[in-house]
This record gives structure tokens, C-alpha cells and sequence, in this order.
């Protein structure tokens, strides 16, 4: 979408550096293209402390790996850390880690993939990193356990099919597009953690930008997973076994858009545009709880900027319950169940739903929200 | 289509698409879940003692009559061995309560009932058309919002009952959860999404005595359109008229996104309430002293529905611009302290990290307990360093010395031109001259 603040330039300089004509208003504040530039850079190297040159061993080079998605977040994110590692090495002559860029290829199995063609062209302009690129499907090769097989129908049988079919049998056997989403999104995750595990990368630099960790909030809220929030968006381990960054976490959506156009050369041509659709409709059986949350932050965005960081600071502030090792942890999203709550039954909102009581094991180890998108499992 | 059967008895015709899970049942079956799920919430939660008298809060509406209807019949199936009376309050607007008072009058006969309709005049002194006389239209909202609020707790104390149900079912608690969200409101998150809540109250015979009012919320994983279908299949006689105010902005805006949600996922509205009923253990050192979920001194009447029966009402949207407006100057405050501190880092060395505006600012890369706190979250003022006491006057749960109802009537009686009925309270000037504007920035 063409972002709506830019505006023409106009008589008034820029707040900031008080000599070129102001290009954006940026949080009330118009700002010239270099100053904007500088301000969203600013916003993200302050997240990136921990990896500043004198924290790295000489003899050691830290690896981190960057998924790119080709979104409006994953790219400018690449772009400024590029930027960044440039500059340390200017400053330094080295610099405080190494970036691996992943690409997760989901033809076939998502409504717009991106094309696979663009990693060639970020590669082109972004040559000093490493570049890698996996299938989806690739999820069942790499896994460590079978915990995936466990959750699909005929288990036995599915463990002999090809990776692909593997894959189209665990979606099909979804009956929702919410639920396909979801379990999509959670096999990409997965997905990436193997793939910077096996890399060697001790952490991941995720592209979320404030927007969209408000989003991905409301959207585990409204999926069953409010008890996960605290793992959600959270710097630091994650209950994967591998660190997490959010360094776009103070960044909205609607400055990415802008940083994307404005930044020189800009980085347009690498973003993969979604078709959009302006209006989504509840009653298409193709809408997702992600896609009405998405469309509900963009609005709220447009009018309300500190409303949707401040649901961001609000989440930080729930607070991780004591867990051990020993905790179990959800089967499909890898979150620490505490108390082993697994299911959608045994607390005060149980329902007796129109099919059969549950037998046996309940829920097959899968949280409450994953129970939602794979009640077949649970039965 | 070809008739399908009832999924559970599996032997009637499916007349209802269930709203919970679109599972079809027949109108026998609807009914007996729809009761059989209220009966495991009362059960489960260990709601009602034998022998215990229940106020039910009855407004005429949907919600209460539904209630009302499915608590007699629990009450006589499982032998609850509870006593339950009706409960309404008349807020004193000419014209406004008068059909659904009416409501609540014949469900009382229906029901086997006794109802005690108690006004704002007898409550506080003042019906609200006197205090809209006295104030005039444009401050009137906050009186009858901070009336309301007690008005429940106050009456029930005048009964001596110790227990009130209130109607708040699924779909409000889902919203309340998406709004505190969206306010950044985890202490209220917590509250509200509790079953049961308590409010001490001293309004009764024995000046001395602070009973104690426990609410809870029967209905509190009942669906809105399910409600509306029992009602419906057991014709009930019940009130139904538009809301004539228009929610405040947060509550609003969630409120339409609950709805969509229930529309892409029917089970959403109860995946909301579970999310909130975990989140609330997650809210550690809540200013009430306990943990998060513990319910036992929670103001229950803070989290009723904002708003008041007033048409003149507020402007939409304002809540929301309002707050978006402090959040943006915090932010900006932020910003040039962090700049500041950066500064003062490269000289000596030090930093400091709290500021008079309670924000703690994030050291960058420094994370304590293995998990980053940064910027504390804006909270509205209501919560803001919240310590709960009871109030001096008539011993009402409050964070203030006062609470709001009596610091607005003592501004009312003091100003009343004829010698209305007095309370007993002593003026104390000063905090009447600055109490309602305070009231206006806490309440909005
Ligand atoms: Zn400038
Ligand atoms: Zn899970
Ligand atoms: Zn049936
Ligand atoms: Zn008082």
C-alpha cells in the first residue's frame, strides 16, 4: 500500500536537523529523509547492544540468522543490519557477528508465496552474507523427534509418504483456514529454529515490527494462548532453546512502508506485495483470526501509533511463570505448559461440546490453543 | 438440506445451529446444555453455598432474565438450597426504567421471586433527573456512572445479602479482556476476568459492621447469541431495547473486533476468556497485595460496563485520541530522557533509572532475570499505584481516602438549595472544589 505520510514537501524544515524541507511526519514530528532514515536506523541498533563488536571474540565469529520473508519488515531489517555490520567494520576493521539470511520457500502451501527469485536478487545487492533456502516441507526432515508425525492422521502410514505429501496430509487434515494459518505459521518457526540450530547460529534476528508483535499479541489472544504471551515477544531464550531478537520492535509498520520507499537506493523491488484486499469479509471461510487482526491494527495504527506500542509494552510486562526443564511443552508450539493444562477441557469454560467426550489422553500433548486448530488430534 | 439430526440425542430433528461450536442440536438438547454447562460453572467454581440468600441483579434485559430463569431452575433440579430474590436499581430518569421495571415486576411473579426496587433517592440521596437539575446536562455522565458502579453492592448490603449474581456473560469478558489490552490495563485485566469478585461494603444497620458482598457471574462463559436463543425457546419476558448509550471508545472498538472474531472462529469468544483467565496469573505484584487471580478483595464494581443511561453522551472516539495523546507525550518524554542518559553516560558513567513519571527506562541490553523489562507500560490513572482501603465515609472499597460517590454527593448536598435528605456527611471543602474535576480525569 503507498504509505499515506508522506507528504509533499513543504515550507517548514525538519524538526531535527533544522536545514532540509521535511519529507514525513513521523510521530508528529516532520523530518527530512535523511533524519527519517537515521530515526528508524537509530530505533534499530538500540536493540542491538548485545552484539556490539567488543562483546565478540576475536577468534570466534558470532553467527545469527536473519529469515527473510521479503516483507515490508524482514528486508529493511536485512538492509540495516548490513548497514550496521558495514559500519562496525569501517570503524573497527571487524565486525560483532555474521549474518545468515533464510529464506523458507512455502509454494504450495500458502495463499502468496513469495518468489523464490528475489533471494537471487538479495543476494545480488546484499553479497557479504551467507544465504540459505528450505521448503516448508522440509520441517519432517529435520525434525528431532516424531512429535510432528504424532499429530497427523495415520501416523504409520504417513511416516513412509514423501516430505511433500507429508506436508499436504498435516494441512489437509486441518478444517479451517485460521487453523491452516496457524499451523503453518508454527512449521515455519520450527522450522527456522532447526535450520539456525543447525547452521550454527546461537540466535535469531526475527523482523517483527511494533505493529505486528501487537498483532501477533491479540491474535494468540484470540487463539487460546494468552498463557504463552510472555515467550511471544520477548528478547532472550526462547522456550525453542536458541535466543530471540526483535530488534524492529520499536519501528510501526506504517515507517517501514515508508522507510522501504525513502531509503536510497530503495529496497521496493525486493518486497513482496501481497495482494491486498482493503476489505475483509467475516463470513468468507477464507479469513483467518491473523488476516482480521492485521486489518484491525492497521487501523488502529493509523490514527493511534502509541496505542498499539503500548499493547507491545503491556505483553512485556506479563511475567514468564517459574518454569523447569522439566515443564512440558505443547507438541506443535513448543510452549512450556505449565501445570500441564493440555487441551481444550478441565477448566472453568469447559463445554460439553455436540461430539463425544474425550477419551484417554487429553489433548495428546497439545496446549489449549493447538487443540483449537487440531481438535482431531485431541479425540 | 435434508434434515439432519440433533448430534446429542441423536434422534430429533436439528432446529438450532449451536453458537458456540455449530454443532446442530434439537431445542431439547439446546436447553439442557445450555443449562447443564451454567450448573458445571456454578459447580466448579464452587459459586453458591447451601443456605446462602442470592441477589440477582435485574435490569429487565436479556442477560439478568435469563439468569433469573435458568438459576430458579438449577436451583429446584440440583436442590442448591440457595434463597434468591431480585434486585433492581432505579437510577431516577423519568421515563427511562419505567418498561423495564415493568419487566422485572412480572418476572418476579413468573419466578416466584421477591423484588426490591431500589431508587438512586433512597441510595445516595438524589435521583438523577435532580442531580441533571443540579449540574446540568453536560457533567451528569459521571455522577451516574460512579453511582451505578456502587449502586448493586449498596443495595444488596440494605437487603443483608451477602452474595449478588450479575448477568455478564462470555461476550463481555471477552471484550473486557481485548479492551484492557488495548488500555493497557493489566490490573483490571485480572479483575474482571475472575469469576468472583468482592466488594466491602458498610452501608448497613450496624454502622461498625463492613459486610462483605461477594458477585460472581453465573453466565460468565454463557455466548451472548445463545442467551438470546434460550430466551427465545423458552419464552422468556424480557426487555429488549437498544443500549441508548454508546460505549466508550476501547470498550467499542473491542467489542466489534469480538464480534468479527466469533464470526472467523465461532469458538474465539471463549479462547479470549481462557487467554484472560491465563494471563491473569501472569499479572504478578497487582496493588491489591495478591497475586493476580486472587479474587477475594477485588473491587467487583469497578469493572461494570462504563457508561451511564444518559443520552447525553460522550464524544466517540475521545477516549481513545485522549489517551493516544498522553502516550505520544510520554514517548516523547521518554526519548529526550534516553538522549539525556546517553549523555550523561558518556561523562561519568552513572545512570538513573527511575523518573518522576514512574517510567522506568530500559538500559539498553541489560535484561534482569534472564527477561528485559523496559518502558513500564502507560496505565490509566484509575490503576496508577492503586492502594486499596475503604472509604472514610461510607466504607466502600477505594483507592482514595474518599470515594468518588461520596466525594460527588458531599459536592451535591453541599450546593442543594433546600434541605434535602442528608446523609450525615460532614462538608469538607477543598476536596469538593477539585472533586469532580479529579472525578472527570479518573473516570474518562
Ligand atoms: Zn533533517
Ligand atoms: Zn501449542
Ligand atoms: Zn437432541
Ligand atoms: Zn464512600
Amino acid at each position: 500500500m503507498p504509505s499515506k505520510h508522506i507528504e509533499p514537501p513543504g515550507e517548514e524544515p525538519c524538526r531535527r536537523c533544522k536545514e532540509n524541507t521535511f519529507i514525513i511526519v513521523v510521530r508528529s514530528e516532520p523530518l527530512c529523509r535523511d533524519c527519517f532514515i537515521r530515526y528508524v536506523h537509530t530505533k534499530v541498533i538500540k536493540r542491538m547492544e548485545s552484539f556490539r563488536v567488543r562483546n565478540a571474540d576475536p577468534n570466534r565469529q558470532r553467527k545469527i540468522l536473519l529469515p527473510v520473508s521479503f516483507g515490508v519488515s524482514s528486508i529493511p531489517l536485512l538492509n540495516i543490519m548490513d548497514h550496521h555490520l558495514k559500519t562496525q567494520k569501517s570503524k573497527t576493521g571487524r565486525t560483532g557477528f555474521a549474518l545468515t539470511i533464510l529464506f523458507v520457500d512455502t509454494l504450495g502451501v500458502e495463499k502468496s508465496p513469495a518468489n523464490p527469485n528475489l533471494l537471487i536478487q538479495l543476494e545480488e545487492r546484499f553479497p557479504d552474507h551467507h544465504y540459505a533456502k528450505v521448503h516448508l516441507e522440509d520441517v519432517f526432515r529435520t525434525e528431532m523427534d516424531d512429535s510432528l508425525l504424532e499429530l497427523m492422521p495415520y501416523a504409520e502410514v504417513s511416516k513412509v509418504l514423501p516430505l511433500s505429501e507429508q506436508l499436504a496430509v498435516l494441512i489437509n487434515s486441518l478444517t479451517s483456514a485460521t487453523a491452516r494459518a496457524d499451523v503453518i505459521s508454527m512449521l515455519k518457526t520450527r522450522l527456522i529454529v532447526q535450520q539456525a540450530q543447525f547452521l550454527g547460529c546461537e540466535g535469531i534476528l526475527w523482523g517483527d515490527s511494533t505493529t505486528r508483535l501487537a498483532e501477533k499479541s491479540l491474535t494468540e489472544t484470540a487463539k487460546g494462548r494468552g498463557f504463552s504471551l510472555p515467550w511471544q515477544i520477548a528478547d532472550g531464550e526462547s522456550p525453542y532453546g536458541i535466543t530471540f531478537n526483535y530488534p524492529m520492535k520499536d519501528v510501526l509498520k506504517k515507517e517501514l512502508v515508508s522507510y522501504v520507499e525513502l531509503v536510497q537506493p530503495p529496497l521496493t523491488s525486493l518486497v513482496h506485495r501481497e495482494p491486498t484486499n482493503t476489505q475483509i469479509s467475516t463470513g468468507s471461510k477464507n479469513t483467518t483470526i491473523d488476516d482480521l487482526m492485521k486489518h484491525y491494527f492497521e487501523s488502529v495504527e493509523a490514527n493511534f501509533p502509541s496505542i498499539v506500542s503500548n499493547v507491545v509494552r503491556t505483553i512485556g510486562k506479563l511475567e514468564a511463570p517459574y518454569s523447569s526443564s522439566s515443564d512440558s511443552h505443547c507438541k506443535l508450539c513448543k510452549m512450556p505448559v505449565v501445570g500441564g493444562q493440555f487441551g481444550i477441557h478441565g477448566w472453568g469454560g469447559d463445554q460439553e461440546d455436540g461430539l463425544a467426550a474425550p477419551v484417554g489422553n487429553v489433548g495428546q500433548g497439545l496446549c489449549y490453543g493447538c487443540s483449537r486448530s487440531m481438535p482431531q488430534v485431541g479425540r | 438440506m435434508p434434515p439432519s439430526p440433533c448430534v446429542l440425542c441423536k434422534t430429533n430433528r436439528a432446529v438450532i445451529l449451536r453458537p458456540k461450536d455449530h454443532s446442530k442440536l434439537c431445542k431439547p438438547c439446546f436447553l439442557s446444555v445450555f443449562e447443564t454447562e451454567i450448573h458445571h460453572t456454578i459447580t466448579s467454581n464452587h459459586l453458591f453455598q447451601r443456605g446462602e440468600k442470592i441477589a440477582i441483579g435485574a435490569s429487565g434485559g436479556k442477560d439478568s432474565t435469563v439468569l433469573a430463569s435458568v438459576l430458579k431452575t438449577l436451583n429446584g433440579r440440583y436442590d442448591y438450597g440457595v434463597e434468591l430474590v431480585l434486585l433492581s436499581i432505579d437510577e431516577g430518569i423519568k421515563g427511562y426504567r419505567d418498561d423495564s421495571l415493568e419487566t422485572v415486576k412480572r418476572n418476579a411473579k413468573q419466578y416466584d421471586m421477591p423484588l426490591t426496587i431500589l431508587g438512586y433517592d433512597e441510595l445516595y440521596g438524589w435521583t438523577m433527573d435532580q442531580v441533571v437539575e443540579q449540574v446540568g446536562k453536560k457533567g451528569n455522565c459521571t455522577y451516574c456512572g460512579v453511582f451505578r458502579r456502587q449502586a448493586l453492592d449498596r443495595g444488596a448490603a440494605r437487603l443483608g445479602v451477602r452474595h449478588v449474581v450479575t448477568g455478564h456473560n462470555a461476550d463481555d469478558v471477552a471484550e473486557t479482556v481485548l479492551m484492557n489490552l488495548l488500555r493497557g490495563d493489566l490490573p483490571r485485566l485480572s479483575r474482571t476476568t475472575s469469576i468472583v469478585t468482592s466488594t466491602p461494603s458498610a452501608i448497613s444497620t450496624d454502622p461498625n459492621s463492613h459486610t462483605n458482598i461477594k458477585r460472581s457471574k453465573p453466565l460468565k462463559y454463557a455466548y451472548e447469541k445463545e442467551i438470546v436463543l434460550y430466551a427465545h425457546h423458552k419464552n422468556l419476558d424480557y426487555f429488549s431495547t437498544e443500549c441508548i448509550y454508546s460505549p466508550e471508545a476501547f470498550r467499542g472498538s473491542a467489542r466489534a473486533l469480538i464480534k468479527n472474531l466469533e464470526r472467523v472462529r465461532p469458538s474465539a469468544i471463549l479462547d479470549v476468556v481462557r487467554s484472560g483467565e491465563d494471563m491473569a496469573k501472569l499479572v504478578l505484584s497487582s496493588d491489591e497485595g495478591c497475586e493476580g487471580a486472587c479474587a477475594s478483595t477485588i473491587p467487583a464494581a469497578e469493572e461494570e460496563v462504563d457508561g451511564c443511561g444518559s443520552v447525553n453522551g460522550r464524544s466517540v472516539g475521545g477516549e481513545m485520541a485522549s489517551m493516544e495523546q498522553r502516550l505520544a507525550q510520554n514517548e516523547v518524554v521518554a526519548e529526550q530522557d534516553l538522549e539525556v542518559e546517553m549523555t550523561i553516560n558518556h561523562g561519568s558513567g552513572q545512570r538513573h533509572d527511575e523518573h518522576d513519571s514512574g517510567t522506568t527506562l530500559r538500559k539498553p541490553g541489560k535484561k534482569r532475570g534472564g527477561k528485559e523489562k523496559r518502558g513500564q507500560a502507560f496505565l490509566p490513572k484509575k490503576t496508577q499505584k492503586q492502594v486499596m482501603g475503604q472509604c472514610k465515609k461510607c466504607g466502600y472499597l477505594s483507592s482514595q481516602e474518599i470515594c468518588k460517590a461520596c466525594v460527588l454527593l458531599e459536592g451535591l448536598n453541599k450546593s442543594r438549595p433546600k434541605n434535602g435528605i442528608e446523609l450525615g456527611y460532614e462538608a469538607d471543602t477543598h476536596r469538593i472544589a477539585n472533586g469532580v474535576n479529579d472525578l472527570q480525569m479518573q473516570v474518562d
